[in-house]
């Protein structure tokens, strides 16, 4: 069953085109990944379907639902939950609280009730959610401590978790392996793994990093120029011609072991 | 275990103080603890959401005539002017919240700015309910049987506890009131997305934060708090003019936030005491020569000294007094 | 219409010094992205130097002014090097409330030094003045415009054609970019800061001309420019020159025609309601530009 109809969509800086006639379904329980190289449109893109930019033709629709009418603000309570590229993550908020402010949308204490302390009950619900999507990443020992604090690949998974604590339908994932060592991308790649293998969560993902995207992706758009020139499971892209021109011309063995 | 030991010896402490203290230090114990009531209202809006205001006098000042317009011109009980001064107060930080979402942080500072400005001349033209630039007098609290005037003492056992004290404890009590409900804010939803707007805007909207009711929000409970402070103050001063508003005002509370730490329970009764402790302070230092004498006032002296408390307070100890005793280690970048 | 003459020439003249002061944010703002609320104990600090140096320590006027830029460019480049570049790197509102904090220091060790009345200048017109179609001209005023013309022209031509305009103008624009293609940002950083003690030594002597005094006060004509660089947007040097014009026009002109119903020195208070006004409608002032936030 699709969840995210993406129909024509395109966008454009002025004379330049930062994509188009880009289009394509994700359905419910899939992992769908963008990629391509350096300059490609794949961050355009992004911001497009997160609502930062507002593209200049097309169509897109979540469960049926027009949702290019969608301010950002609204996207939590439409179920969408996204992480940034540079972390969205509040680095003087302890790492549960990061959590919890993803659960805002689904929670209702208004400064006058917070202030009289008349929301431990929904504080105390909450917080047991929370945990348990910092168990998830494996972060339930870190609860109190401080994000800044983190290395860099602990605070990617304060985000994750913040982001799977959203109790999304559609997860929209920024680059989550940009900029990282080996370890903490093995680390990150095994959590979204996890995410749609466990906890069964649409994913939305654009990134650079192809090997990443081969082990996790059940399906693969690859964006050249702005313009789409393959779409497949990571077996078809890895064979696909234009593909491995695309990426430096390099041959495709040495692409995919990276 | 350790915090709970200090809070109640801190408790207990500033129970007992008005009997360890003469007249002219409980005086000055009253004002910290009065403007500690402001100060944690701004600390709510600057420390937790991040908003630079500078117009903090404003609401005081707002707060301190509804007290005298419903106190003294309509002889309400003080049960009754003290929380309308915080609500009258906190309707004029909720307009001006709106104004506040179109501005970031430094037009923010120069609106706040221009509010005690602006505030000052509607101050000084208004005779009817300011006094104008001679000023006016302001109710003293009268609670049913309980009455705070100067001259009045209550006998509780063989306790004895004066107008000062009666101004003490009953500053004390709203200050409690405050800070808890400061802390309450802070660690639930509302504070959470304070702290979350502070950090990162987009990211805080993003998770489904309404950055406009925060900031809204933030400030209404700022100038609410403001209000309750200045009706107490105008009170306890029982007279004043305009001028007392000023913008001076207005930094002594960015101040004592500063000092006393940002975002902390404990930083604006810390930074309230070194803050408006000061002048006395300084005034009962041996080397000072007296201020008829030509040397230099102590008022001078004294915004000199919170002048350099803010910047060293923030150049070499961003976590203020209350951070002093558990500094964290240095953040990974 | 003689009375209107009168009142514009005055406000020209208010509005040029207005213009001195504003530059001074501007071009600290555009480099630091602080607004320096330390600006007015700055000006406050310039007039008084002028007023020692020419009537205490007994210099030739001109020799005087000279020294007190000089004085104030060290101090303005102390402030820079002594505080705010230990705090670079940190939230704008920590460095803002840095500069609020020395501006009370400041402002107040001024007063503790000098004493609260007010002083000589110690210049050579005071209030002479002459006649021109019925309009009385101050010869201080006449000098004031005339400095301020001169300085902004300056101003301009350093900005424009030097390496070191340049290198601010860049180190505005990106700071990184910057230091990686060899200039010394920090050098520029306490160059501008010198700058704005520079201006405002000359913003404060003319604050301070007749019938005008060198006196505790003096300060708060930079919180009345304040709308003056808001109108102009932050950061553009330009828009703070015709806002700084424009708001001591406004002043004068209130000030002589506000009906009494509007309160007395309500002349003080309009900049700032025609401020918040504009904002609303434009919240990054008239000619400034929203800043792109990066994701």
């Amino acid at each position: 069953m699709t969840l995210l109809e993406v129909r024509d969509l395109a966008l454009r800086f002025g004379a330049i085109t930062a994509f188009e006639d880009v289009s394509f379904d994700v359905a419910r329980g899939e992992l769908f990944a963008v990629i391509g190289p350096n300059g490609a449109g794949k961050s355009s893109l992004f911001n497009a379907l997160s609502r930062v930019y507002e593209p200049d033709q097309g169509d897109v629709r979540l469960d049926g639902r027009d949702f290019l009418t969608l301010r950002p603000d609204q996207l939590a309570g439409a179920g969408v939950a996204r992480s940034f590229q540079n972390l969205g993550v509040f680095p003087h908020l302890t790492v549960l609280e990061n959590v919890l402010v993803g659960r805002h949308h689904l929670m209702h204490g208004g400064i006058v009730r917070c202030g009289l302390g008349l929301t431990g009950a929904e504080e105390r619900r909450h917080r047991t959610a929370a945990l348990d999507a910092l168990k998830f990443v494996g972060l339930a020992g870190h609860a109190g401590t401080e994000v800044q604090l983190l290395p860099y690949g602990h605070r990617k998974r304060v985000e994750l978790a913040r982001c799977l604590a959203m109790e999304p339908t559609l997860m929209l994932l920024d680059e989550p392996v940009a900029g990282m060592n080996a370890g903490e991308r093995a680390e990150i790649t095994a959590v979204v793994s996890r995410l749609r293998g466990e906890r069964h969560v649409t994913v939305v993902l654009v990134e650079h990093d192809m090997g990443m995207v081969m082990q996790v992706a059940d399906r693969i758009l690859v964006l050249d120029f702005g313009v789409p020139i393959a779409i497949g499971t990571p077996e078809q892209i890895q064979g696909d011609e234009r593909v491995i021109r695309a990426y430096l011309g390099e041959p495709a063995e040495e692409v995919v072991a990276a | 275990m350790r915090t709970r030991i200090v809070l109640l010896a801190a408790v207990l402490v500033l129970l007992v103080l008005p009997f360890q203290l003469g007249t002219s230090a409980l005086t000055t114990g009253t004002f910290v603890v009065i403007a500690a009531i402001g100060a944690t209202g701004l600390n709510v809006l600057t420390g937790y959401a991040g908003q630079i205001s500078l117009g903090h006098a404003f609401f005081l000042a707002v707060g301190a005539y509804t007290g005298a317009k419903l106190g003294e011109d309509l002889g309400w009980s003080a049960a009754l002017w003290i929380p309308a001064a915080g609500v009258v107060a906190g309707v004029f930080g909720a307009l001006v919240g709106p104004v506040a979402l179109r501005l970031s942080g430094l037009y923010l500072a120069i609106v706040t700015l221009g509010l005690v400005f602006i505030g000052q001349h509607v101050f000084f033209n208004a005779e009817s309910l300011t006094g104008g630039p001679q000023g006016r007098t302001f109710p003293p609290v009268v609670i049913g049987p309980f009455d705070f005037s100067a001259g009045q003492v209550l006998r509780v056992g063989s306790l004895q506890i004066d107008s000062n004290g009666l101004y003490y404890y009953l500053a004390l009590a709203l200050l409690a009131g405050a800070t808890a409900f400061a802390w309450n804010v802070r660690r639930t939803r509302s504070g959470r997305a304070m702290v979350a707007v502070r950090e990162r805007e987009i990211a805080a909207s993003v998770m489904g934060v309404d950055v406009r009711r925060v900031k809204v929000a933030a400030f209404t409970a700022a100038a609410f708090m403001a209000g309750v402070s200045g009706a107490l103050y105008a009170s306890y001063l029982s007279f004043a003019q305009p001028g007392e508003w000023s913008l001076l005002l207005s930094i002594q509370f960015v101040a004592a936030v500063i000092v006393g730490g940002m975002g902390t329970v404990a930083g604006p009764l810390l930074g309230s005491a070194v803050v408006f402790a000061l002048p006395t302070l300084l005034k009962n230092l041996p080397f000072l020569p007296e201020e008829a004498a030509g040397g230099v006032s102590v008022s001078d002296l004294s915004s000199i000294a919170y002048g350099l408390l803010i910047v060293v307070f923030l150049v070499l100890q961003p976590r203020g007094l209350a951070g002093l005793p558990n500094q964290p280690k240095e953040a990974h970048s | 219409m003689t009375e209107f003459l009168q009142l514009l020439f005055q406000g020209v003249s208010l509005g040029a010094t207005y213009a001195l002061v504003a530059l001074g944010f501007a071009v600290v703002y555009r480099s630091s992205g602080v607004i320096n609320f330390a600006q007015g104990a700055m000006l406050l600090l310039g007039a008084y130097a002028v007023s020692w140096l020419a009537v205490d320590v007994g210099l030739a006027f001109g020799l005087a002014v000279l020294a007190a830029t000089v004085l104030l460019a060290l101090a303005g480049a102390a402030m820079h090097g002594l505080v705010l570049r230990r705090v670079a790197g940190r939230p704008t509102f920590v460095l803002v409330m840095i500069t609020i904090g020395i501006g009370i220091a400041v402002t107040h060790g001024v007063e503790a030094a000098f004493g609260p009345d007010r002083r000589l200048l110690g210049d050579p017109w005071g209030s002479a003045a002459f006649q021109l179609g019925g309009v009385t001209i101050n010869t201080v005023k006449v000098w004031g415009i005339a400095v301020t013309a001169l300085a902004l022209g300056a101003y301009f031509a350093f900005d424009r054609y030097t390496r070191w305009g340049l290198a601010m103008q860049a180190t505005a624009a990106d700071e990184e970019a910057t230091l990686s293609v060899g200039v010394p940002v920090r050098r520029v950083h306490a160059c501008t800061w010198a700058l704005a003690g520079a201006l405002a030594t000359l913003g404060g002597l003319f604050l301070a001309g007749f019938p005008g005094a060198p006196q505790p006060a003096l300060g708060d004509a930079a919180l009345r420019a304040f709308p003056a660089i808001v109108l102009g947007g932050l950061g553009s040097p330009v828009g703070a020159v015709v806002g700084g014009v424009l708001i001591g026009v406004v002043e004068v002109l209130t000030s002589g025609y506000a009906p009494a119903s509007l309160g007395t020195n309500f002349y003080a208070v309009a900049p700032y309601i025609a401020m918040i006004a504009i904002l609303l409608v434009r919240p990054y002032g008239l000619f400034g530009v929203r800043p792109v936030e990066r994701m």
